[in-house]
Parts: structure tokens; C-alpha cells; sequence
């Protein structure tokens, strides 16, 4: 029993070991000074007018693009989900094989980062709102398409059957029968998502797609440090705020006592803020007509010699490792740090550390990394492994404070330690999902690899950079189509663990567990 | 209900928040776009581009905005779709633009691009020697060094030339690649720090940052200079003439070559640019940079 489930949880700590040993002796006293001016610019953050403004102007462009690119997301989400789920096809009589090709289509765009879909789309639309919009309501919506059609098909079929004996439509099954059962996940998962789309937004900022992340990017590549905490704050506050209103909107008692009310102001009130969200980006250009710019599309034979000249299995590799470290720290550090730390000040400290970890784009967290760590593919881990670490320790601490807690009580009044006591009274209920979820993330990092290629100049990321700024289609061509295989690899890989770790527990953790940001 | 409410309070606090700034709307009306690759601060740039932006407005009587840009490839993808008129471009990437483009007009440079510099800069911990022959470039193998933006001709493309010339290929440096700083004040932090032993950028912003002091010549020194290139330019769009009335290119170019010290707001604008004046340029400079681009892969 040494390996017993809370135990197996922490394992992913051990990817500490290997980063450790190398970033200890990486770590230089160098960039003490840099690293100095930019914690304590954290405190003294620029008030300037001209930065305020930028960053204003920069928060809304953010919060405008990721409002319409999530409502997009979860319209088509919705749509998609009735379409491949089973009961679409027992409604309305749609032969099954259709469902299958239809699932199989939408995990292609699943399986590429908003930030691989947003630099291709510049390419071809050029430099408008709509680029950044359609590069995260493209993978959104089909991520949402498979968590919501998970979700609907996971309901009971019997109530849904006797509306079909009772001899309704189809339309009135999917309103009376569908609807009111899917709403407060749609709410949980939907608000959820809105915040993924935020920092999306941002990370597309960072890589010239405007908003707040541009403004972010050139501070802190310029070394403002001052003016990158406005930026940080700006963006925090932004974002506990919203989680705040999604908080109080998501307490699902509540929504299902006044499902058709809560349906219509939602939809009242995300009518009104994608009307400013359109205005504030300037109508979108929408009379301009998008200009769609062809690229000419690689001969075979480009193809051919490119991937000889593509390192691929280097590349892989790289950044295979790349991910598994980040992971192992992302998923490891929360459970002991919850544990180190298991008073309520301790808690709330780490709670707030993690708001800050998940609002850094990663890139930026690399390039502070770098001042004092001489560069590796550990720092590239590091940097990821950071800002999903942030992802996690929330989600864990959600959950856990969703179970009740007379477990851990208990077992503090028998005498057990506050942290051992944290271990087996309240983590254990939640190690599986915890365990489970984890897999999931991989598959998530492997994918953020994208942006953060650039630190070390490896892996995958790197090269579609180098690929891009040279314009070398065939090469960019390739390295989104091994992407694209690596996470549905990744998919499939994780998918089949979890369900050899699946029981009944699994389902009360996160609604909805498998695909997050 | 209640709750509802207090949620209700929370969305109305968040839809001001939104519409607080909302001041500042764009008219329909037909602008010279204007944008620069991000080599440099932000600030510099903003302050930069924004006088310029009201001297160009006033002289050629057309409304003229600036945008901001990130990142050197959507610079030239932007100017490609044709989202941007007139780009302060590098020698690389403004030769990537221009041959995406055809029919931009490369419109002038500033003295100073005539003969740019870029400076190999090391920490003076690694010990690394000044170099006086370029096949020197050697001891740099096995060491840790960055460039700038990977597409940048004086913290990439250059640099790049002529460690290859010398027999250093990016993967003889330590850890099998070098770096990518992502600018050329990223490369004086990060070779400050001691993250990299060496690095390679820009000898105007180097400069300009010793003389404001943003280096400390103890920890830093330069060990080596590359011979001159060209380097920076202004490239134009081709439709500028249909936009803007005929003859406006060839209005634009005058402008920006008359610029003088003598006029206030043009001295400023020359003094952020760190030039005397802007001086005509054209294609057939830049072949050399189209053949080590070539070679180095930067342009297929």
C-alpha cells in the first residue's frame, strides 16, 4: 500500500528532480539585480497616463475579442454538440455513420493551440480583429462541442424516451428535455471557458495580434518592469473579477429553479456585451469585405524535401520533453504545497500566487526565467509548467472544497497533523479525478509548446516560428500536421488510462475534466 | 431574486468598465496606415511614430495613423494583406515584403542605413576575447549565445553570415542551438545577466542604450563589429497613387527626404530616429541581403 492513490498523485512531483538538478546548477547570480527591479516593480507599478491608456485600450480589445470569439465558440459548441450526439440521431433519424466521420472532423481543429491557429490566420486574412476572434472560436467550439455532446449523452436516456412516447417533437425534446439538464453546465463549463478565452486573447496580444498581451510583450521585452506590473495588475484584477461574477452566476441550485429566466437574461446580457464588443473593435470591418489572401500551397515535392530537412524525431522529442516535465510540475506542486501550506492563510496566499502564475503568458514567464537560469529545455518546462500549475492548483482547490470536509476534520481530532490530515481527509477523495485530469493536461501542454518554443530554439514550437518568419509553407505545413498527430495521439493515449482509472468519483471532479486551458 | 440582482450589479459594473473608454472611435475615412517593426522600446516607438505620424498628416494633408506592431513576421504579412501603407522595415524583412509584394517601392533609408553596423557583445565573465579576424568568430563554438529576433537583419541575418563564414553553425553552440532573444534589448539583458556568454545585435540601439547608461560597460563589452550592410528602410505600397491622388508616392518620398534639423518637430523625429536625414534607397541595394537571406533561409 506504499503506492496508494494520494501517493501516485504526488508522483508527478518527481519531474522536480530532473529540472531541479539542472536549473540548480543553471542558476546564476547574474540577473539578480533585473530579477530585483522586477519584483519590486510589482509594488510600484506604473501609473503614468500614456501606459494606463494603452493598457485600457488594451484590456478591452482583449476582453472584446475573447467575448465574441467565446460567443461564437459556444453557439457553434452548442450546435455541434446536438450533432454528434446520440440522441440527435435517435430524434431525427440521421444514419450513426455520419456521427463518427463528424467526431473524427472535429478533433482536427481540436488539436491545434489557438495560438498555432491565430499566427496561420494572419496569413490569410491579414491584420484584423477577425484574426484573433476566429482563432480561438475555431478550437473552442470544437472543444466545447465535445464536452457538451459528452455531457448530453451521459444523461438519462429513459426520461428523454418517454417524451419521445408521449409523442413529442423533436424540437420540443431537445427544448423540454435537453435543455433545462445541459443549462448548468453550460454555465460552470461555459464561464470557464470564457476565462480560457481571455488569457487566449492575451497570449495572441503577445504574439502581435493586439490587446492587452501586445502591450504586456513590448514592456517586457523592453524591460519596463514597471509598466509590465500595470499590464499584470490590470489583467488580475480583470480576471478575479470575473471570476467572481461567474462564482456567484454558477451556483446551480439556483439556475435550476429558474432555468427559462436565467436563459433569457444570459442571453439578453451576452447580446449586449457582444453589441459593445463589436463597436469597441471598430465593426469589424465587416462592410470591408475579408480580404482573403491566398498563399501559395506547397508542391508534394516541397513537402517531400522539407521533411527531409525537418529534424522531426529531434523536434518530437524536444518537445515531448518539454511537456512531460511541465506536466510532472503542473500537476505535482499543487497537492504539496496544499499540503505544506494547509492553513487558511496559507491557502488563500497560494491561491492568489496561482491567479498570478495563470495570468502570465508563458512566453513572458520564459524570457523572466532566462535572466537568471542559463537557457535548457528546463527552462521552457519551468515556464509552462508555472502558468498551468496556476490552472491546476485551482481546479483541485475547487474541488476539494466542494467534498465535505468531516473527513479531514476527523481526522484532525483523532490526532493526525493539519497537513496529514489535508493528505488522507480531503486530497484522497479527489486523487483519481485529480490523477485523471492530469492526464488530460498533458495533452493541453503539449499543445501550449507552441508558444514557447522560441526560449531555447527547440522543439516544435521553435521550428514553426523559424518555418513562419521565413515564410517556408511546406515546413509550417508539416510541423501543424505533427502537431496535430501528437495531440491526437495524446488524446487517445489519455482517454484509454482514464478509463482504466475510472470510477464513479471521476464524474463529480470538474464537470467537466477532459479539455480545459 | 436578490442574488439576481447582485449578479445583475456586477455586469453593469463590468459594461461601464467597457464602454468608459469608448471615446475614441475610428472614422471610415481613408488613412495612411503607418508601422515599424518592433526592434525597439515601445515608448520609443509610440512617441516616435506618433510625431511622425502628425508631421506626415500635416504635410501631405491626409489623415495618418500609427500601429503598433509585436512581432517582425506579422509585419510583413500585414503589409502583404495590405493592412499596412508605409512600414519602417529591416533590411530582411523588408525584402521579404517586398518580393510577397510586387510592386512596392522602397522609399529611402536614413544615412545611417547605408553603412549599419551590427556589434557582437560578451560578458566580460566568459572571458572571450576581442576579435580582430572575422575567422575568429571560431572560439564562440560551445559557448552560449543568443540572437535577437530571428528575423532581424542586425540581430540575426548579419550575425548569422558571418559566424558561417567562419565555420560556426547555430548548432556548434552550446546546447545545440542558439538563442532567440526576441530583441535587442532582450539580448543586452540577457548577456548582462551572464544567461548568455555572447550576443549579437544592432550597434545604433547598442549605442544608444550605453549612452543612456542602460549598460554597464564593466559587465558588457563589444568584441566584435561587423563590416557595413545596408540596412533599414521605408517600403510603400503600391496603390498609394489610387488611394491618395496622383503622384503621392513620389509627395511622400520628398517629405521624408526634406526633413532637416532646423525645423523643430523634424529634428526631433530625426533625433529618435538617430539619423541626420533620410536619403533615397533603392531595390538593387538590398540584393546583397536577398542572397544571404536565401542562403541562410530566411527568404525561399
Amino acid at each position: 500500500m506504499i503506492l496508494n492513490k494520494p501517493v501516485l498523485c504526488i508522483l508527478p512531483i518527481l519531474a522536480i528532480v530532473p529540472i531541479a538538478s539542472n536549473v540548480f546548477y543553471d542558476i546564476h547570480p547574474g540577473g539578480i539585480n533585473l530579477l530585483y527591479n522586477f519584483f519590486s516593480s510589482a509594488l510600484n507599478p506604473s501609473f503614468e497616463s500614456d501606459v494606463l491608456y494603452a493598457v485600457f485600450n488594451g484590456l478591452q480589445d482583449t476582453i472584446s475579442i475573447a467575448l465574441i470569439g467565446w460567443s461564437v465558440s459556444l453557439f457553434f459548441g452548442i450546435s455541434l454538440a446536438l450533432i454528434t450526439s446520440d440522441i440527435f440521431y435517435i430524434l431525427f433519424k440521421v444514419p450513426y455513420s455520419i456521427k463518427k466521420f463528424l467526431k473524427i472532423l472535429l478533433s482536427i481543429p481540436r488539436g491545434i493551440h489557438e495560438l498555432v491557429w491565430g499566427l496561420l490566420l494572419l496569413q490569410i486574412l491579414g491584420l484584423t480583429s477577425w484574426v484573433a476572434i476566429l482563432a480561438l472560436a475555431i478550437p473552442y467550439s470544437c472543444l466545447n462541442a465535445r464536452v457538451f455532446s459528452d455531457q448530453i449523452n451521459a444523461l438519462d436516456k429513459a426520461s428523454l424516451d418517454s417524451l419521445i412516447q408521449i409523442g413529442s417533437g423533436p424540437i420540443q425534446v431537445i427544448i423540454t428535455g435537453l435543455w433545462p439538464k445541459i443549462f448548468p453546465v453550460l454555465v460552470s463549463y461555459g464561464g470557464y471557458r470564457l476565462e480560457c478565452a481571455i488569457r487566449g486573447a492575451t497570449l495572441l496580444g503577445v504574439f502581435g495580434l493586439g490587446g492587452i498581451g501586445t502591450e504586456l510583450q513590448l514592456s517586457t521585452q523592453s524591460l519596463q518592469f514597471r509598466e509590465v506590473w500595470t499590464s499584470i495588475w490590470v489583467l488580475v484584477i480583470s480576471i478575479f473579477c470575473l471570476e467572481k461574477i461567474i462564482e456567484r452566476i454558477k451556483d446551480i441550485n439556483k439556475i435550476q429553479k429558474n432555468i427559462k429566466h436565467f436563459s433569457v437574461i444570459g442571453l439578453i446580457i451576452i447580446s449586449i456585451l457582444l453589441v459593445i464588443s463589436v463597436i469597441r473593435l471598430g465593426g469589424l470591418n465587416i462592410n470591408t469585405s475579408i480580404n482573403i489572401n491566398s498563399i501559395t500551397l506547397p508542391s508534394v515535392k516541397s513537402l517531400l524535401i522539407a521533411i527531409n530537412n525537418i529534424d522531426l524525431v529531434k523536434l518530437i522529442s524536444q518537445t515531448l520533453f518539454i511537456s512531460l516535465l511541465a506536466t510532472g510540475i503542473a500537476v505535482g506542486i499543487p497537492p504539496i504545497m496544499s499540503m505544506l501550506f494547509p492553513t487558511s492563510i496559507g491557502q488563500d496566499v497560494i491561491a492568489k500566487i496561482y491567479m498570478i502564475c495563470r495570468t502570465l503568458p508563458s512566453p513572458l514567464i520564459a524570457l523572466l526565467l532566462l535572466l537568471f537560469i542559463y537557457p535548457s529545455l528546463s527552462v521552457a518546462s519551468l515556464a509552462i509548467g508555472i502558468q498551468n500549475m496556476g490552472v491546476l492548483g485551482r481546479i483541485l482547490k475547487e474541488n476539494i472544497d466542494r467534498n465535505d470536509k468531516f473527513i479531514a476534520i476527523a481526522f484532525e481530532k483523532s490526532g493526525a497533523s493539519k497537513s496529514s490530515s489535508w493528505l488522507y481527509g480531503k486530497f484522497c477523495q479527489q486523487s483519481n479525478s485529480y490523477l485523471a485530469y492530469s492526464l488530460y493536461r498533458f495533452d493541453i501542454i503539449l499543445k501550449e509548446t507552441a508558444a514557447i518554443g522560441v526560449v531555447g530554439g527547440a522543439g516544435l514550437g521553435w521550428k514553426l516560428q523559424e518555418s513562419l518568419s521565413s515564410f517556408a509553407w511546406e515546413e509550417v505545413l508539416i510541423i501543424v500536421a505533427t502537431f496535430i498527430s501528437l495531440t491526437m495521439i495524446g488524446e487517445s493515449l489519455s482517454g484509454s488510462l482514464e478509463a482504466s482509472l475510472n470510477n464513479k468519483k471521476m464524474q463529480s471532479f470538474n464537470p467537466t475534466p477532459n479539455v480545459s486551458n | 431574486m436578490k442574488n439576481l440582482f447582485k449578479t445583475r450589479y456586477f455586469v453593469l459594473i463590468f459594461l461601464l468598465i467597457l464602454s468608459i473608454f469608448e471615446a475614441n472611435k475610428i472614422s471610415a475615412k481613408d488613412k495612411l496606415i503607418i508601422s515599424a517593426i518592433p526592434d525597439q522600446n515601445p515608448e520609443h516607438l509610440n512617441r516616435m511614430y506618433k510625431i511622425l505620424a502628425s508631421e506626415l498628416a500635416d504635410q501631405l494633408k491626409v489623415s495618418v495613423q500609427y500601429k503598433p506592431l509585436t512581432n517582425y513576421p506579422a509585419a510583413v504579412t500585414a503589409f502583404r494583406t495590405k493592412s499596412l501603407d508605409l512600414v519602417w522595415f529591416g533590411g530582411l524583412t523588408g525584402t521579404q515584403a517586398r518580393l510577397q509584394s510586387p510592386g512596392s517601392k522602397v522609399i529611402a533609408q536614413r544615412d545611417i542605413d547605408e553603412q549599419f553596423h551590427s556589434v557582437f557583445i560578451a560578458n566580460k565573465k566568459s572571458n572571450l576575447p576581442i576579435i580582430n579576424d572575422p575567422n575568429d568568430l571560431k572560439i564562440l563554438k560551445g559557448r552560449r549565445f543568443t540572437y535577437g529576433s530571428e528575423s532581424s537583419t542586425s540581430g540575426r541575418l548579419m550575425p548569422q553570415y558571418y559566424l558561417q563564414k567562419a565555420g560556426v553553425e547555430n548548432h556548434h553552440f552550446k546546447r545545440g542551438n542558439a538563442g532567440f532573444s526576441g530583441s535587442h534589448d532582450s539580448t543586452i539583458a540577457l548577456v548582462q545577466s551572464g544567461s548568455y556568454e555572447a550576443g549579437a545585435l544592432n550597434e545604433q540601439v547598442w549605442k544608444q542604450r550605453l549612452s543612456e547608461g542602460k549598460v554597464n560597460p564593466k559587465n558588457v563589452i563589444v568584441i566584435w563589429r561587423t563590416p557595413s550592410y545596408v540596412d533599414y528602410h521605408w517600403l510603400s505600397q503600391p496603390n498609394l497613387d489610387e488611394r491618395f491622388g496622383k503622384g503621392f508616392t513620389a509627395k511622400l518620398k520628398d517629405v521624408l527626404l526634406s526633413f532637416n534639423k532646423s525645423n523643430p518637430r523634424q529634428k526631433e523625429i530625426l533625433e529618435l530616429f538617430g539619423a541626420e536625414s533620410f536619403i533615397p534607397a533603392y531595390d538593387y541595394q538590398y540584393l546583397d541581403i536577398e542572397q544571404i537571406g536565401r542562403k541562410i533561409g530566411k527568404i525561399r
